[in-house]
This record gives structure tokens, C-alpha cells and sequence, in this order.
């Protein structure tokens, strides 16, 4: 069924069949189109069927194609008589991504930017079969306390844990329910990046569009940042197939059907859906600690390319946000303060002003809203509003519009890395090869994506960012 | 080859055909880890049995066997190939595959994260078996 325009940029696709809640999009007309012809809007459908889901399915403007869920798709459903899903959060749990500020001018990278890539080259694993930074003994600390455990052992610095969500420590988390292929998999994993999407990369602030929130973020024109983007590698992926097929059993029992097996969920309320939230969590705090570890180990390779040390380079954490979590929070059903369970699959959280739960200095403007562009184009830094119509959600990046498969056809990993080169962009990958997978020209238009983010009320704009050099997998 | 590659805007599917089940997984399982890379002809080559326990439903039989041998490529840092599959009861099969460590392997494509449900299908005619998986990368 074809949606339907409600808004500037909101489309509708009306309550059908066995949908329990109509599904919402948000994108402009160019965007939309992509969407249907994909089939990501019979996946916003079909996550319209689950039990206890809530006012809408709902679709970021970066959204594309799944596996069950849609990449970019939201959904919240009631605590009291609603479903967790596996696969509203995805594979790689608490994916998510963390900028770093500095004391540095683009000028300053011009000069040092070399030695400093060189630098990151050698330290951040990546890539298929790279071993992690942090020995396999800090794991079992990590997946109690997340970040924290991670500072408790040298990495990073105890102000950063202000600035994560959650406090880089997920409630709830208990290791003693993963899995032994779980914790296998994520013992040679802490502190790596992984591949495909995921990335480091040395950024400057292009343009300030809200100047008082910059200040509040703790950024400025010109300045050089580094966004790290990546998740819990194997323990988190291991974590989700074992729930999935946990689930996909007990779904019998609780006489819960979905239209896809990915979709696969339990009452949130019930032994196995409490037992996948407490794996979950500990998953994330993998990834809270991942993301801290490459961190700090950006630090060093800055502080060894400008030959000072880690403190002086002023690299202060502006934020660090998921994108792959459900999540237990309160908010307004049809006028009620309601306890729901928020699936954010690829969407990041987008807590509005005031709200409890940012850190004090952060409060006044709302949480910083990181969305990374494609390869070789504009991140943005956004910031939450009040009445944001997603379950204070936005969009998590360009989002994909083209296959791997056709990305590679369209032209050599050589020729993409040249062009970026051509731009001034240095270019550190692992494999040459798989460059072209992650081109611009596989994704969306980054700007637009944002665009679609403000006139939604998802987020607003507070800076465009552009790529200096880029480290991948 | 026996399989083929599908196209999938976030993801890859592997879609094969065979004469049996087993064929039919081992096919699967090889299209698995050849969308990830190819091992040197350098690289010292292993041999790996494992024994899986599987469920006897032939979809979620993939899955297992698919999702097992991940789980092991990943914890023995190796890419494996040449998998032959063999059952050895109604849940339990035996798999045999050549690993090579990664650092020996020519990378073609993004690690796989996971084996998915979506859009997952074995099924069993008059002309032979059909199987087709999606996977996480």
C-alpha cells in the first residue's frame, strides 16, 4: 500500500490487515521513493503487527531495507502487555557513535595530519580477524560496568562517562545470561572497529548553524573532531542469534505470530524477554566500553602525531549515542504518561531539553544528535527538541540505497579511495577493495536526510562536519 | 560454485541449489564465507571437524549449521572452506571444512555478523532441494 502525505515530510501508510497501528514515514517526496520501491515500507508494515505496539511504526528518513525490522525503523511497545523484539535492535547491539573534540584547527591537521594517520593506521584494529586493544580479562568487568570499567582500567578519563548515554553503563546488564559463544566471540574483540560501515574518522567543524549549542557541545568552526562509529562486534551479534532462536521457539507457547522470523518476540514482562533485555544490556555495555577504548586510543595517536601528550590535545568527549538499543522509558500515549519499550534499530535517541536524564551541562539545549554521512561526505551534529513525534528518536545516517553488490560493480575500491584523496581526504583502509562498498554514491544524501530531521521536529541542526582523513575496516 | 549471491540493500543472501540437504547446506555454508574472501594459496591449511547439534526442521537446520560455523571461523581467527556436510542422526551432523588463518586471506567483502530469518527458505521438489539465507554484514 502506497503511504499517503500527512505533513510537509510525514507519510502515512493507514492501518490494514492484521496491523495493529498505522505506519508512519518520515521523508521528503525524493526520499520516499527509494523507500517503497526497496520494500523497507512493507518491513514498517510488518513491524505494525507487533503485540502491544503503539501509536505508529515509524521510519527515520535515512531508512532502508533489513532484515525484519527496517534499518531506521522505531517502534514502542507497552511494558504492560507489549513484545521485545531481538530484532528491533538488531545484530550489532548498542551499535552506536561517539565524537571527540579538540584543541586543534583544521591548519593544525594540514600540518600534523600525516603522522597522525599514520599513527591511527597502526593502532585501531579493524577489519576481518583483528584482535581487540584491551586484554581478555577486562571483558568480565566490562559487561558488568560498561565505560566504567574501561576508565577503571586506564582507558580513557572519568569526565567522558558524563557524556555517554546511559552513562556508558547499561541498567540491568547481567553477563551471567550470555551466552559462552557470546562472551568467545567478544574475548579477542575489546577495542576493535570491525568493517563494513564502521569507521574512525578525523573531521572539522564546517559550519555552526546554532552557535549558543556549539558552545554548549563544546565545539567550534574549524575545529578538528573525531567521530568513532562501531558497536559490540561478535558478543553482541552472537547475543541477538541466540535470543532469535530462544524466541522463535517460546513464541509458540505465548500463541504470538509475525510476519517475518526476524521479527521473532516475547511479552517484554516474561522470563525469556526479561533474560534477552538483561543480555542486551550487558551487550551494550561491551559496546559503551568498545567505543571508549578506540577512543582513547585516538587520544594517543593524536598526542603521538602533535608530539604532546593525550591531555593536551583537549580531545573531551562532546557525546557518545546509540543506535541499536530498546530501551525502557516513559512517554505520552494518547495523553497518558506511558511505560513502553522503545526498539530504536538504527535510529538515535534524541532526548528534547530539560530532560532528566542528559547530563546537568547539557540540559538546556538537549542531547547532541550525532548522524555520520557516507564516506567522503558531511556528518552532522543535531540536537533533541521537545514534542519530537519518534519516541525522541532521529535519524542514525544517510542510510543505504544501494547493494554491496552494486556499489562494487559501479566501480573499484582504487578509484573510490583516488577520488577522496582528490579531495584532500586521507584514506586509511584495511582493504582497499571494499571501499567502493561504502562509496557516497551507495547511500542517500546526508544533507537531505537532515533536512527531512529538522522540518520533522526530530532534531534540529547545530553543525555540519567534513571528513580530513578516514580510518576503515 | 553452487550458489549464487543475492543483492540486498544492507546485507548479503546466498541462494543455492542441490541434489540433497546436505549438499544443500554445505553449499550455503561455502557461499557464506567466499562472499567474505578467499584463502592464499600460501596459507597453511587446517582441518576442522565439528560436530553440530541442529534442529530437524530443515530452515532452522540451515541457520544452525550456518550460525555455528561462524561462531567458530570467528574464535579461531580462520576463513574456512571446501565445507562437506554430513548427517549423523535426526539433530546432529558432522562438518568438515579446510580454515585458514585471516591473516592469510584475500578479502572480498565485509565480515559476516550473523545468519538471519529473513526471507529464509528451504524447501524440497521434484527437481532437488532450494535454499536461500540472509546474512548480517
Amino acid at each position: 500500500m502506497k503511504p499517503r502525505r500527512v505533513g510537509d515530510v510525514t507519510w502515512e501508510i493507514p492501518q490494514h490487515g492484521d496491523m495493529r497501528v498505522p505506519g508512519r514515514i518520515f521523508a521528503s517526496e525524493r526520499l520516499l521513493g527509494p523507500i517503497v520501491d526497496e520494500r523497507s515500507a512493507d518491513q514498517v508494515v510488518n513491524v505494525a503487527h507487533l503485540p502491544g505496539i503503539v501509536e505508529a511504526s515509524l521510519a527515520m528518513p535515512d531508512i532502508h531495507w533489513g532484515y525484519g525490522f527496517p534499518i531506521g525503523g522505531v517502534a514502542a511497545t507497552r511494558v504492560s502487555d507489549g513484545v521485545v523484539s531481538p530484532g528491533g535492535v538488531g545484530f550489532d547491539i548498542c551499535c552506536g557513535v561517539r565524537l571527540l573534540a579538540s584543541s586543534f584547527h583544521a591548519a593544525d591537521f594540514a600540518e600534523h595530519g600525516d603522522a597522525v594517520m599514520a599513527e591511527l593506521d597502526g593502532r585501531i584494529p579493524r577489519g576481518i580477524g583483528k584482535g581487540g586493544i584491551a586484554p581478555a580479562s577486562l571483558v568480565g568487568p566490562v559487561l558488568a560496568s560498561g565505560a566504567a570499567a574501561a576508565v577503571g582500567a586506564g582507558y580513557g578519563w572519568e569526565e567522558d562517562l558524563a557524556r555517554c548515554e546511559e552513562t556508558g553503563t547499561s541498567v540491568g546488564a547481567d553477563p551471567g545470561v550470555l551466552s559462552e559463544k557470546a562472551i568467545g566471540r567478544g574475548n579477542a574483540q575489546l577495542g576493535s572497529l570491525g568493517a563494513g560501515n564502521h569507521f574512525l574518522e578525523v573531521q572539522a567543524v564546517d559550519e555552526v548553524f546554532d552557535v549558543a549549542a556549539a558552545e554548549v557541545f563544546g565545539i567550534a568552526e574549524n575545529m578538528v573532531v573525531v567521530m568513532i562509529h562501531c558497536g559490540s562486534r561478535g558478543l553482541g551479534h552472537q547475543t541477538c542469534t541466540d535470543h532469535v532462536r530462544l524466541m522463535g521457539d517460546a513464541m509458540r507457547r505465548y500463541d504470538i505470530t509475525v510476519p517475518d522470523r526476524q521479527l521473532a518476540c516475547v511479552p517484554i514482562r516474561s522470563p525469556e524477554g526479561e533474560r534477552y533485555l538483561a543480555a542486551m544490556a550487558a551487550a551494550s555495555n561491551f559496546a559503551w566500553a568498545n567505543r571508549h577504548i578506540l577512543a582513547h586510543e585516538a587520544r594517543a595517536a593524536f598526542a603521538a602525531g602533535f608530539g604532546m601528550s593525550p591531555e593536551d590535545t583537549g580531545m573531551r568527549l562532546v557525546f557518545d549515542v546509540a543506535h541499536n538499543l530498546a530501551k525502557i522509558e516513559t512517554h505520552d500515549v494518547s495523553g497518558e504518561p506511558t511505560r513502553v519499550c522503545v526498539h530504536r534499530k538504527g535510529a538515535t535517541r534524541a532526548l528534547g531539553p530539560a530532560h532528566p536524564d542528559l547530563p546537568d551541562d547539557l540540559r538546556a539545549m538537549g542531547q547532541p544528535v550525532l548522524i555520520p554521512g557516507s564516506m567522503g561526505t558531511a556528518s552532522w551534529v543535531l540536537r533533541g527538541l521537545d514534542e519530537n513525534p519518534a519516541f525522541a528518536s532521529a535519524a542514525h545516517g544517510a542510510g543505504r540505497v544501494m547493494s554491496r553488490k552494486k556499489a562494487k560493480a559501479q566501480s573499484g575500491g582504487r578509484e573510490v579511495r583516488h577520488a577522496l584523496e582528490e579531495q584532500g581526504i586521507s584514506v586509511r583502509p584495511r582493504s582497499v577493495g571494499l571501499l567502493s562498498e561504502e562509496a557516497p554514491y551507495a547511500y542517500k544524501d546526508v544533507d537531505e536526510v537532515v533536512d527531512v530531521c529538522q522540518r520533522a521536529g526530530l532534531a534540529a541542526r547545530v553543525a555540519r562536519l567534513r571528513p580530513l582523513g578516514v580510518v576503515k575496516g | 560454485m553452487a550458489y549464487t549471491v543475492l543483492a540486498h540493500t544492507a546485507d548479503t543472501g546466498i541462494e543455492a541449489t542441490a541434489d540433497s540437504l546436505a549438499e544443500l547446506v554445505a553449499d550455503l555454508a561455502n557461499g557464506m564465507f567466499a562472499a567474505v574472501g578467499r584463502p592464499h594459496s600460501t596459507g597453511e591449511r587446517h582441518t576442522v571437524d565439528l560436530q553440530v547439534a541442529t534442529a530437524s526442521d530443515p530452515e532452522d537446520l540451515v541457520v544452525d549449521v550456518l550460525s555455528e560455523l561462524l561462531y567458530e571461523s570467528e574464535v579461531r581467527d580462520m576463513l574456512f572452506s571446501e565445507i562437506v556436510c554430513e548427517p549423523t542422526g535426526d539433530t546432529e551432523w558432522l562438518i568438515h571444512a579446510v580454515g585458514v588463518d585471516n591473516a592469510h586471506v584475500d578479502v572480498s567483502g565485509p565480515p559476516v555478523k550473523a545468519v538471519t530469518y529473513h526471507r529464509l527458505e528451504v524447501r524440497h521438489d521434484s527437481s532437488g532441494w532450494y535454499g536461500r539465507v540472509y546474512l548480517d554484514v
